[in-house]
């Protein structure tokens, strides 16, 4: 490997030899200038590999220009900071960068996993489909690390991510994708009219590929034409100019997503508080596709080697960073334009000699090469590289499309290799939203065709490869954009510029190079350098039966990972062509999917991270409830105090307490979640006769019921306690979780079933917090609480409701039960509720209250048999089931679910039905969600009859109680189950009835 | 317990810091659900009798007068605004006038944290959060739309150009209030459409 | 992400502000003569549903603003809507003709009937 410096002593449009610029490469300390990527810096200072290939580990050096960059792929940062994957293309130079190469070990000179190159006979085509098949075991424990350590990519990043990152969502009339001569002229065209204009482009400079375009506007070259548009676009009040920012997919009605590098490459700003990245969501009128193209590369025998790289690759290297990418080269090519970067290369005093595999050309710029006395070989290809770590030299063989294996070869000296098969319009935006494509012989490429959304091709992206056309219709296309948009809009008269630029010959396409030896004697000919794919292995798909495109891509994986068959994706179709005998579209393409490139994933999570990961919902008393101690459990979004601890005790010493103190004394619940809905007017009662299963056009003004929800499956969806407020008026509660399901479905029925109902339903759950007063002494707490109405049980007697006063606090007041013990449920407005909670506490003291959480009362209902929703019932579960036939009314011709539970199929003998259930051993709790099984076995499977549905130990009673789902469970009271658990135990327990405690109800009716 | 101890969602949070925008929570607003058939001439006039305005009719529109608000929620429903003491006696009123007309009036003054966003840059901070089109001329003055924002259900109403108000239901104050002070920040401020460096 | 329209109170945003509510026009029978639904009608009702390849009649609800249901007329193909219409209304006629497959015997009577919104 040369150390020679390869900075030239001029040039250079994107770099600022003032600006010296420090950084490690593998913690090798060099320098670049400002405005160097660490490809063109790492280039500039004789290095020339970055990468080991992912299944054979070949050296590898950089082959792109920009994002399409396949090779080259890099981490850059330390710890916390480090991010794997990126193109050393793309990454832009700072002072104290530090990057790192991938997937070599130990070190990128001496690599061991090299040795698959030598047994490369044994990784072919499909090779994960038909090695480490066996033994079975071998798979996890040997095959599988084994390949993850050697052909993994990056390292993910050690430690959270230091940095911010965020979203944001904009709308614009007409979003133009890609800031070359095509993108900027028709954001500009279409801003004219004043549409709202988004332009978006990968670059940290706008033009794209101007500057290696050979031509002329109105006598300027043509990047200084387009830097001209672009000021005026970066000036105007109607269009919005993002830069380091790719559109990383495209999905129905124009919806697009644009992944910004905000702070990349700017660690200053990174440390004022700048989000790294920022992630546009975009809504678009008008979409415009001026993704330019991507040079395809060439395959011939080892085209891999380091100091191989697109002609593209080579122009840039010279024209913006002054880096030569050798002393001596080859142009190999079999179009035009790869001679323009054999002129640039000369010009900067290069050696250089151009190869085309075309028996005649004769476009302007062939002249031009000729005449600057750079050898030309026409009709021929490159045969074989020599060099293993780079290039040392070529073989040259005379071609002619379609012959067989070279016969003979001439050898040229040369140390890079400048390479162009044509280029292909960057369609992947244009298809992932599902636009058509066809293949245009001209180009041997698809190109745009139809499109179902409002999206236009311009430019390179639309297949038009002059200057002039390209003007012409990117104008007209920003003109038929913006005129969509505004039909009245008014231009101004465009006047077409003077271009003068030079003729070309057509391309001949070049699928394949051939060469001497059989391709897989060290003969590789690489079509996927990223996911190593070779011709070999596509031939050997074709005959091996793979004959979709698409389980070639599968079977080979070209085409796949973070490269979506950027450069591969044409080569590949035209490989497969050659070997089939059938033409590229019969064959047609694989699926683009997004990303277009990969972004980070601080970008998808935005702001939402720690505290803001997941929206949580706190009640008015909530504050109290952190300082108290309380642990906390998730309830939908809502945080329910679970147990206080607060004191030092263990969890079930505090659950124990609790319950004990709501049966002997009184505790107070926060119930302020559960949901809270108003339903009111003159059908108020005959619509909720047809939601609940029960009759509620009988309640009595100012009573409660309790009623039960059936979806129309005839399953519960939901339960709670309903009053009825006025005749006319209703106010239901729900399950907690449920409140905002419930309300739409009340909404649902009324707006699209029975829509002559006058019923009117706000919900109003948080407009009140509402805490459970529950024990023998709750009456008493209230009485000190001093209502203004008469609580005794005669005048406030159970399943009632009172509004009124407790002291100051205007209160709903219902006495219903959920832990069977004497309860009134106390509502306040919620901003008042953090003050009752406490005038509450302060007047319960001296009569022992204690706060319960959602555990103890959990334990309360489940002592009483109470079901809860979600836990006795999993979405299959009927109320005869859990034996409220009851509430089931066999009166009413219709309520939501009646006509499902006549179905056979809900009346069968075998139903799981709800039972109690006590161990044998009274202190142990059977595990929530244990099977019952029909005989134990010594291993599963065993027939299972059922499952538990709660435990618990219940201090009240001293021992375990549980509730279970049992097959015709009500038949078989009495008989002992048996429930396999972990660590080849069977608990035993007896079925009993599921009520354990005050069977008669007495202890809520006093 | 001769008096009540009163507490707003967010009475509990500092004045922030640091922010390119103001924020604050509004913390005296009254709030009264009203539900009836825009199509009832009687309860059309019955509201109007009260509320001393016509009820906004078109969609996303607001009316006013004097110190009383009346935002549209949609074809059947208005949230009106007024200033806390009054809204036990205009609720009675209206249910008074109202009758028995097919309607429903409920007070939700502590059911919604109302937030004030106000300064330059206000509609990018949010559409941080909204995919709204909160740049265009559908959101002059007075408009309000209910959305989702920042994941959860929020109501918006552009008091005037710059100053925003949303409201939350007030379990999720604390979570709109962090998810602002985390996307106000000063060096996260971004200027769309219009002159750039 | 769909762009949605509300035909109710005219809001348009993307469909996560919107709630998908699956097939139009489904009849319950139980509302209509509950004494009389056989067991074959009452499984047509809740479980059978078009699939259609194309011209598809569906249920949305507008979830975040003026929460009232609607209905649309989508191609499951290309995505695009093909209308908008109230939540007890048939499709517009042009629509119901141009419907194919289930769809197109679905509304053979309602077009015989000449009923159309």
């Amino acid at each position: 490997m040369s150390n020679k410096p390869y900075r030239l002593a001029q040039g250079g449009s994107h770099i600022d030899r003032t600006q010296r610029v420090h950084f490690t490469f593998d913690g090798k300390p060099l320098t670049g200038f400002a405005g160097d990527t660490l490809a063109s810096a790492v280039m500039a200072s004789g290095s020339r590999l970055f990468g080991r290939s992912f299944k054979y580990h070949r050296p590898r050096g950089i082959v792109g220009l920009g994002s399409e960059e396949m090779n080259a792929l890099v981490g850059v940062g330390d710890g916390a900071r480090h991010e794997p994957n990126l193109r050393a293309t793309q990454v832009e130079l700072f002072d104290g960068l530090h990057a790192v190469s991938q997937n070599r070990w130990p070190s990128l000179t001496f690599d061991v996993g090299a040795i698959n190159s030598r047994f490369s006979r044994f990784l072919p085509g499909g090779f994960y489909y038909k090695t480490f098949m066996w033994p079975q075991s071998f798979w996890k424990h040997v095959y599988e690390p084994l390949i993850r350590r050697s052909a993994g990519l990056g390292k993910a990043p050690e430690g959270r991510d230091p940095d911010s990152y965020e979203q944001i969502h904009v709308h614009c009339d007409v979003l133009v994708v890609g800031g070359g001569l095509a993108g900027l002229t028709a954001a500009k065209a279409a801003a004219a009219s004043g549409a709202k204009v988004l332009l978006a482009d990968e670059n940290p400079e706008l033009g794209g590929m101007g500057d290696l375009t050979a031509g002329s506007i109105n006598g300027a070259c043509v990047i200084d034409h387009a830097k001209v548009i672009a000021a005026e676009l970066l000036d105007a009040d109607n269009a919005h100019v993002l830069r380091r920012s790719t559109v990383v997919g495209h999905w129905h009605h124009n919806y697009l997503m644009i992944f910004e590098r905000v702070g990349d490459h700017d660690p200053a700003l990174l440390a004022s508080g700048a989000p790294r990245h920022r992630l546009w969501k975009v809504r678009a009128k008008q979409v415009i596709m001026a993704t330019g193209a991507i040079e395809r590369p060439i395959a011939f025998a080892n085209n891999d080697r380091p100091g191989i790289m697109l002609a593209s690759a080579a122009s840039a290297l010279v024209e913006r960073y002054g880096v030569a990418p050798g002393v001596n080269g080859i142009v190999f090519t079999n179009n035009d334009n790869a001679y323009l970067t054999a002129l640039s290369l000369k010009k900067a005093g290069i050696t250089v000699r151009v190869v085309d595999s075309r028996a005649r050309a004769d476009g302007t710029l062939i002249e031009r090469t000729k005449s600057e006395g750079i050898e030309v070989s026409m009709g021929s290809v490159i045969s074989a590289v020599e060099g293993s770590m780079g290039v040392t030299g070529v073989r040259v063989a005379a071609y002619r499309r379609g012959q067989g294996r070279v016969i003979t070869e001439r050898k040229i000296a040369c140390d890079f290799i400048a390479m162009s098969g044509g280029f292909n319009p960057a369609l992947h935006l244009w298809c992932h939203n599902g636009g058509k494509i066809k293949f245009d012989d001209g180009l041997q490429s698809f190109r745009p065709d139809q499109h179902h959304d409002a999206v236009m091709a311009v430019g390179a992206a639309n297949g038009t490869m002059d200057v002039a056309a390209t003007v012409g219709e990117a104008q007209m296309a920003g003109e038929a954009a913006a005129k969509a948009v505004f039909p009245k809009a008014r231009f101004p008269k465009f006047k077409s510029p003077e271009i003068k630029e030079p003729s070309r010959a057509p391309l001949e396409p070049l699928w394949f190079a051939p060469a001497t030896g059989k391709y897989n004697e060290g003969n590789k000919h690489f079509i996927d350098f990223q996911n190593d794919v070779t011709v070999a292995d596509l031939e050997l798909a074709q005959r091996e039966g793979y004959e979709s495109v698409e389980h070639t891509k599968r079977y080979t994986t070209f085409g796949m990972a973070t490269d979506q068959g950027k450069t591969s994706n044409i080569n590949g179709l035209g490989v497969v062509s050659e070997a089939t005998g059938k033409s590229i579209p019969e064959i047609g393409v694989t699926t683009f999917r997004p990303p277009y490139s990969p972004f980070s994933f601080g970008s998808i999570a935005g702001v939402l991270t720690k505290d803001l990961f997941l929206p949580v919902r706190c009640t008015p008393a909530y504050q109290w409830h952190v300082d108290r101690g309380a642990t906390f459990e998730p309830v939908g979004q809502w945080r329910r105090a679970y147990t206080y601890t607060g004191n030092g005790e263990d969890r079930q010493a505090s659950i124990n307490r609790e319950i004990l103190a709501v049966r002997h004394k009184v505790g107070l619940l926060d119930a302020s979640t559960l949901g809270k809905i108003e339903i009111k007017g003159p059908d108020a009662a005959e619509f909720l006769d047809r939601i609940y299963t029960n009759t509620f056009s009988t309640l009595k003004v100012g009573k409660c019921r309790y009623g039960l929800m059936m979806n129309e499956l005839g399953f519960l969806t939901d339960d709670g306690v309903t009053v009825r407020l006025a005749e006319d008026h209703f106010l239901m509660h729900t399950t907690s979780g449920g409140a905002d399901r419930i309300a739409a479905w009340l909404e649902e029925w009324l707006q699209t079933e029975w829509t002559q109902y006058k019923v009117f339903v706000t919900p109003v759950t948080e407009q009140w917090a509402q805490f459970a007063i529950a024990g023998p002494r709750a009456r008493n707490v209230l009485a000190k609480l001093a209502p203004d109405f008469d609580i005794s049980h005669e005048a406030f007697p159970h399943m009632s409701f009172r509004e009124g006063k407790l002291g100051a606090y205007p209160v709903r007041v219902f006495r219903i039960s959920f832990s069977g013990e004497q309860s009134y449920e106390v509502a306040t407005p919620a901003n008042l509720g953090r003050g009752l909670w406490d005038a509450i506490m302060d007047v319960g003291q001296e009569l022992g209250i204690e706060p319960y959480g959602t555990e103890a009362l959990h334990v309360l209902r489940a002592e009483k048999g109470f079901i809860v929703v979600g836990d006795e019932t999993d979405g299959t579960t009927t109320p005869i089931d859990v034996g409220l036939d009851g509430l089931v009314s066999k009166k009413k011709p219709d309520f939501i679910g009646k006509r499902s539970l006549e179905q056979s199929y809900l009346k069968g003998p075998y139903r799981k039905q709800l039972v109690g259930l006590l161990t044998e051993e009274a202190s142990e709790v059977l595990p929530d969600g244990a099977y019952a099984v029909r005989v134990v076995k010594d291993k599963p499977p065993m027939e299972m009859i059922g499952q538990v549905t709660s435990s618990y130990y219940s201090p009240t009673l001293e021992r375990s109680i549980a509730m279970a789902l049992i097959e015709n469970g009500r038949a078989r009271m009495g008989e002992t189950l048996s429930f396999p658990v972990e660590g080849n135990k069977v608990i035993r327990a007896k079925i009993v009835d599921p009520v354990f405690y005050d069977k008669e109800g007495v202890r809520q009716n006093v | 317990m001769s008096d009540v101890y009163h507490e707003t969602p967010l009475s509990h949070c500092a004045p922030p810091q640091g922010l390119s925008i103001d924020l604050r929570e509004i913390k005296d607003r009254g709030m009264i659900d009203l539900r009836g058939f825009a199509s009832d001439k009687t309860f059309l006039a019955a509201a109007k009798k009260i509320l001393g305005m016509d009820l906004p009719r078109v969609p996303r529109t607001s009316a006013s007068w004097g110190d009383v608000k009346a935002l549209w929620l949609s074809i059947d429903q208005w949230l009106i605004l007024c200033a806390k003491s009054k809204v036990a006696e205009l609720v009675v009123a209206l249910e008074n006038e109202l009758g028995d007309r097919h309607s429903l009036v409920v007070d939700v003054s502590d059911m919604r944290a109302v937030i004030r966003l106000e300064g330059e840059g206000v509609r990018e901070i949010l559409l941080k959060g909204s995919s709204l089109d909160l740049l265009s001329n559908d959101y002059k003055s007075g408009t309000v739309r209910r959305m989702r924002f920042a994941e959860i259900a929020a109501l918006l109403h552009v008091v005037e150009d710059q100053v925003f108000d949303i409201y939350v239901f007030r379990s999720y104050a604390n979570y709109a209030w962090d998810f602002l002070l985390a996307t106000a920040r000063i060096p996260t401020r971004v200027k769309l459409f219009g002159k750039q460096i | 992400m769909l762009l949605v329209h509300c035909p109710v109170c005219g809001a348009e945003g993307d469909e996560t502000d919107f709630h998908g509510g699956g097939q139009a026009h489904v009849r319950r029978p139980a509302t209509h003569d509950p004494a009389n639904v056989g067991d074959a009608a009452q499984g047509e009702y809740l479980f059978m549903r078009h699939n259609a390849r194309g011209l598809h009649f569906e249920r949305w609800r507008c979830d975040r603003s003026c929460g009232k249901w609607f209905h649309a007329a989508r191609d499951t193909v290309t995505m695009e809507f093909k209308a908008f219409y109230g939540i007890t209304e048939l499709p517009p006629r042009a629509l119901m003709e141009a419907a194919t497959g289930e769809w197109a015997a679905y509304f053979k009577d309602k077009l015989a009937a000449g009923k159309s919104s």
